[in-house]
């Protein structure tokens, strides 16, 4: 994964996978608690499968500020970039 | 031709008089048993609740004790609520509830929902809102009891499958406040984590009441033009089995139980509510 753009649709798949979002829901701006309705299990759930697809380690901590997609995708980005 | 006004007898009119009378009296019966409530849960959360606790060989044995006081607690107070002539209740499906380790699950219309299940069920560990640990009746019990908190999702569900692995039984209101149910506001998805995460079945209680007092924001002087009557249904074993075994991502799982468990509880206390209404009408 790399180039903001593909971590987003990439973000945006597994959101629909794992919580049956409507994918046009899912924007840059959407709040993951507010909009989205996903909660801190499913943040557990989210942080499992990102690992899996990233191959990477990712501690809860590095996701404590994420509260909005975009928020997730540069905490994913800043993940990618760091050991790349 | 007699005159058409009928006399009026004796009965008739003790009966007119007990009406004028019924309101007023459950009004001030109502306030008495909050007061009751409240002092009690002070006076018991500084003497009885303690002495059990601290006198047990463990914290287990000493929690053990507390919640078999609350269930003695509440028996007395749903018999009191029923001397005083504020309600009458009946309850369907008791022996459903018999068996320890159950995850048991309740729709919430009214403030003493839980007064009448803690009474059904001995020992039973309930989850509670954060907010109630603020109250200062509520949070004698609630801690003395060592009930669970609603305040952080996981802890919650850890918790709760500790509980139910030991052999608990637990209470969960799926809704996490007093409300109706409706499409608009399904139920949280709590419950169905729960469930899914202990792989454990859910036992549904239905509550309806008729006509429907102490709801959300009623205040506790605006009793009903008519005693109300509780209804608790004990339902059949919800299995979760066929969401554990779908193959589909857990959280996806979770919200398909919820939307499931959303609907029974809407159905049955539909037809719950309706039953009622339809005896009202014939008696």
């Amino acid at each position: 994964m790399n180039g903001s753009q593909e971590i987003f649709e990439r973000l945006r798949d597994v959101l629909v996978e794992l919580f049956e979002i409507d994918a046009q829901r899912i924007t840059l701006d959407a709040h993951l608690y507010n909009d989205l309705e996903i909660d801190s299990i499913d943040t557990i759930d989210l942080i499992l499968k990102l690992k899996e697809l990233t191959g990477r380690k990712i501690q809860p901590e590095q996701f404590r500020h994420v509260r909005t997609v975009r928020d997730a995708v540069n905490a994913l980005h800043d993940l990618m970039t760091k050991i790349a | 031709m007699h005159d058409t006004a009928q006399p009026v007898d004796d009965r008739t009119n003790a009966r007119r008089w007990a009406g004028h009378f019924d309101r007023p009296w459950r009004i001030a019966a109502t306030g008495f048993a909050f007061a009751c409530f409240g002092v009690g849960a002070v006076l018991l959360g500084f003497t009885i609740w303690p002495v059990l606790r601290l006198a047990a060989r463990d914290a287990q044995a000493g929690l053990a004790r507390v919640r078999c006081s609350m269930n003695i607690a509440m028996r007395l107070f749903v018999w009191l609520m029923h001397s005083l002539g504020l309600l009458t209740y009946e309850v369907h499906g008791r022996d459903r509830l018999a068996r320890r380790g159950q995850l048991i699950v309740a729709n919430h219309p009214t403030l003493i929902d839980v007064v009448f299940l803690v009474a059904l069920l001995p020992e039973v560990e309930c989850v509670v809102k954060q907010a109630l640990w603020r109250n200062p009746f509520l949070r004698w019990p609630v801690a003395w009891a060592g009930y669970i908190s609603n305040a952080d999702g996981p802890e919650l569900v850890a918790a709760c499958a500790r509980a139910l692995a030991a052999g608990k039984s637990l209470l969960l209101f799926p809704e996490g406040t007093r409300g109706e149910l409706c499409q608009a506001r399904p139920m949280k998805r709590g419950a169905a984590q729960v469930a899914l995460a202990a792989g454990v079945d859910l036992r549904p209680v239905t509550i309806t009441c008729e006509p429907l007092t102490l709801r959300k924001g009623t205040p506790w002087y605006r009793v009903p033009r008519s005693r109300p009557h509780w209804v608790l249904s004990v339902g059949e074993l919800i299995a979760v089995r066929r969401w554990l075994d779908s193959g589909e991502p857990r959280p996806a799982s979770v919200r398909h139980l919820t939307l499931a468990l959303t609907q029974y509880f809407e159905r049955s206390a539909e037809l719950q509510g309706a039953a009622m209404r339809g005896r009202r009408i014939s008696t």
